[in-house]
């Protein structure tokens, strides 16, 4: 059993920064044996935490994508039948009895086994990831509940098949519907938020390897400077560590308002966001104001930048 | 200390605590689990506790964002640093600290079918899941907003409106309109006796009845997409005519289908579909507590703004017809109305502008604030009658 330190531990080990809630949710969702949803804006970790959560348990992840308009078969199973047809034909010189078959027909080899199935099947428990669960329709989320309450499915040709080891089950919402109370009922519930800025300067750290202080510091100012403004889609954690890459790519040392401009395309995706932000520019001013604006100032240069900022030894 | 002497009662009054005040949805399954974990944490330290409560108790965003807060007026009611020596009481006034202060969080739940709406406070600030933060950025926000609760024309309580009993032919006009709002088919494939795609695996099924020949055929189609409605009705005073139409309309389209969202702004913004889902059952309902959300002045852009922000995410889509019941005497700042407008229109599947000043002889849209909306606006018409809805189907025009 593990506590919530340790949790916190091995995701850092894996390069995973976790506060102190989402640790001791990950805990309880282990000791409970009950799924788990994340909630949380785009692009903080809930997909890469049920990753992770894999890596730290030593076990597969199983990921069941939710989109609209996907149904039981292409969850649970699907009986190969173009493969049955054509071994019924091939199959029909040869002496064996109705009985055997059938049976084979309908065994294991013709089986499709899709997510749900395999993660109740396997060895040992699996991480089940059933990413997006608001993309589903309702319809689906009904189905899904059955299957999370009972933890067996029953295929009319094979009977029922009950879990041999319960998945540890993530489920991911990114809030583009309301999902149904009754599934909020079934799960332990944990909301993701932005990082603090603290955080996010650890997650760069331990994300992109040979950030400086200095850099890291600045774009976790910028970011959180970014999210309190009122953009249509503000820039999430994964598009601070694009950024860092980018950046890192470019031989930047620093962050000055041309490299702000011209790498503004990893952070703001949307053309209007852009806008809102050169409204805004004071907010950003002060984070990027002790340096001189140079728009020449391309590389690495040591004449300038041989500080306490540009010395930085790769972590992890 | 606490008000019992063993943990599993401190625990039962906590959750009773919160269903009561909070109006958490807490079940003897939920209190199971609560007592389990209890099992598995360090009992000394308390963020680990409420870190591990949180998750079970607390099923969503706007649970989060006021269980800190409950939790530390439960089982830590006198003031910081201050001997814990006064009894905790379970059925406080809600709404007030024991040092007296108003906690916000606490009172954002207790205004009417605020089902949605305390999140945003938490949503933004990012700070649920701190405990101390989150109630500060609660009243930060409260201020932030306080200018826009005084209008000149402010609301006056007793002129609540009355949700109508619909007779059956606005229903019916309902059902007609929600049936006709095409918005091409689903990427879903369902069993149908004619369809466009064959499905090999029900044909084969099938054909156990006829000796293992798949004799009769079975096809898969694309169902319909059903459409979402979000229907904003303005409430000020001079539409005070028209709204009781409006609110029609709203009824009408809550008995027809299950996935409309009905909102009343004035100076502010109330989601109203509990309410107006209980009216199309046949309840009657007064819609009283709207405040500034009724008969007051107009802030149409503000409003928008405030709706897009809380609700926007989850409910406007590319399947959501977004219909604004207004005149568009807007008082607020024509760009904010602008903006949010634009921002409707590339999210929705098409925004329906219901304005009652068209029924007028000669009215052009010329105010500043329709003029500035008018260029988001798919349909722009009124309606007044259930042939008038009916009809409406066939004027709106839908991006697919």
């Amino acid at each position: 059993m593990m506590d919530a330190a340790t949790i916190h531990d091995r995701f850092r080990e894996r390069g995973f920064i976790v506060d102190e809630a989402f640790a001791t949710a990950l805990q309880i969702m282990l000791a409970l044996e009950k799924p788990l949803l994340i909630e949380g804006p785009a692009g903080v970790g809930k997909t890469e935490s049920a990753k992770v959560l894999a890596e730290v348990l030593g076990t597969d992840v199983i990921r069941l994508q939710c989109y609209e308009g996907l149904d039981a078969m292409a969850a649970l199973y699907e009986w190969n039948y173009p493969r049955q047809m054509l071994h019924a034909r091939l199959s029909e010189a040869e002496g064996s009895s109705l009985e055997e078959r059938e049976a084979y027909m309908f065994s294991d080899k013709f089986l499709l086994k899709r997510p749900l199935l395999d993660a109740i099947t396997r060895d040992r428990s699996p991480v089940l990831l059933i990413d997006e669960v608001d993309r589903a329709d309702e319809a689906f989320e009904a189905f899904l509940l059955e299957v999370l309450a009972e933890w067996q499915v029953t295929i009319p040709e094979l009977g029922t098949i009950r879990a041999r080891h319960t998945p540890h089950v993530i489920l991911t919402s990114n809030r583009t519907r309301e999902l149904s109370d009754a599934l909020r009922r079934r799960c332990l519930f944990v909301w993701l938020p932005y990082p603090s800025l603290r955080q996010e300067i650890e997650i760069l750290h331990a994300r992109v390897p040979g950030l400086s202080d200095r850099l890291a510091q600045q774009i976790a100012q910028v970011m959180e400077a970014l999210r309190s403004l009122p953009l249509q889609k503000a820039p999430g954690v994964a598009e601070s560590l694009d950024w860092a890459l980018a950046l890192i790519s470019l031989h930047r040392e620093h962050l000055d308002a041309p490299t702000l401009e011209r790498t503004l395309g990893c952070v703001l995706k949307v053309h209007e966001d852009r806008g809102v932000m050169q409204a805004h520019h004071a907010a950003l001013d002060p984070i990027l104001g002790d340096v001189p604006a140079n728009p020449e100032s391309g590389g690495y240069r040591l004449d300038t930048d041989f500080g306490i900022g540009s010395v930085s030894a790769p972590r992890r | 200390m606490y008000p019992f002497a063993s943990l599993p009662e401190n625990l039962a009054a906590f959750c009773e605590a919160l269903r009561q005040e909070h109006g958490f949805r807490i079940g003897p399954g939920e209190l199971q689990d609560a007592a389990r974990v209890l099992d598995v944490v360090d009992l000394a330290n308390e963020r680990a506790i409420r870190h591990a409560l949180r998750p079970i108790l607390a099923g969503t965003l706007d649970d989060v964002a006021v269980f800190d807060a409950a939790f530390t007026r439960f089982f830590f009611p006198a003031p910081a640093g201050v001997p814990q020596d006064q009894l905790p009481s379970t059925r406080r006034e809600p709404g007030t600290d024991p040092d007296g202060r108003e906690t916000d969080a606490t009172h954002a739940r207790h205004a009417p079918s605020s089902g949605a709406d305390a999140d945003e406070a938490t949503g933004l600030s990012g700070g649920p899941m701190t405990p101390i933060e989150s109630t500060g950025d609660a009243l930060e926000e409260a201020a932030i907003f306080a200018p826009s609760n005084y209008s000149a024309l402010d609301a006056n309580a007793s002129d609540a409106p009355e949700l109508p009993r619909i007779e059956q032919a606005w229903c019916d006009a309902a059902r007609v309109f929600v049936r006709r709002l095409h918005l091409g088919v689903s990427r879903r494939w369902r069993p149908a006796s004619r369809g466009r795609r064959f499905d090999l695996r029900r044909t084969l099924r099938a054909g156990l009845q006829t000796g293992g020949e798949a004799l009769s055929a079975r096809w898969l189609r694309r169902p319909r997409h059903a459409p979402r409605i979000v229907l904003l009705v303005d409430g000020s005073r001079s539409m005070s005519a028209y709204a009781q139409t409006a609110l029609t309309v709203a009824v009408a389209l809550a008995s027809a289908t299950l996935r409309v969202e009905v909102f009343t702004f004035s100076t502010r913004l109330q989601r109203v579909t509990v309410d107006v889902r209980r009216a199309a059952v046949g309840e009657l309902r007064r819609l009283d507590r709207l405040h500034h959300a009724w008969a007051g002045g107009t802030a149409i852009g503000a409003c928008l703004r405030d709706f897009l922000r809380r609700f926007g995410e989850r409910m406007v889509g590319r399947d959501t017809v977004v219909m604004i019941a207004s005149d568009g005497l807007d008082v607020g700042v024509p760009d904010m109305l602008r903006d949010a407008m634009r921002e409707l229109h590339r999210r929705s599947a098409g925004v329906v502008w219901l304005n009652p000043l068209l029924e007028t002889e000669g009215y052009e849209p010329t105010a500043v604030g329709m003029s500035a909306a008018l260029p988001y606006v798919t349909t722009f018409t009124s309606i007044n009658d259930q042939a008038g809805l009916a009809r409406l189907s066939r004027l709106v025009h839908l991006r697919r």
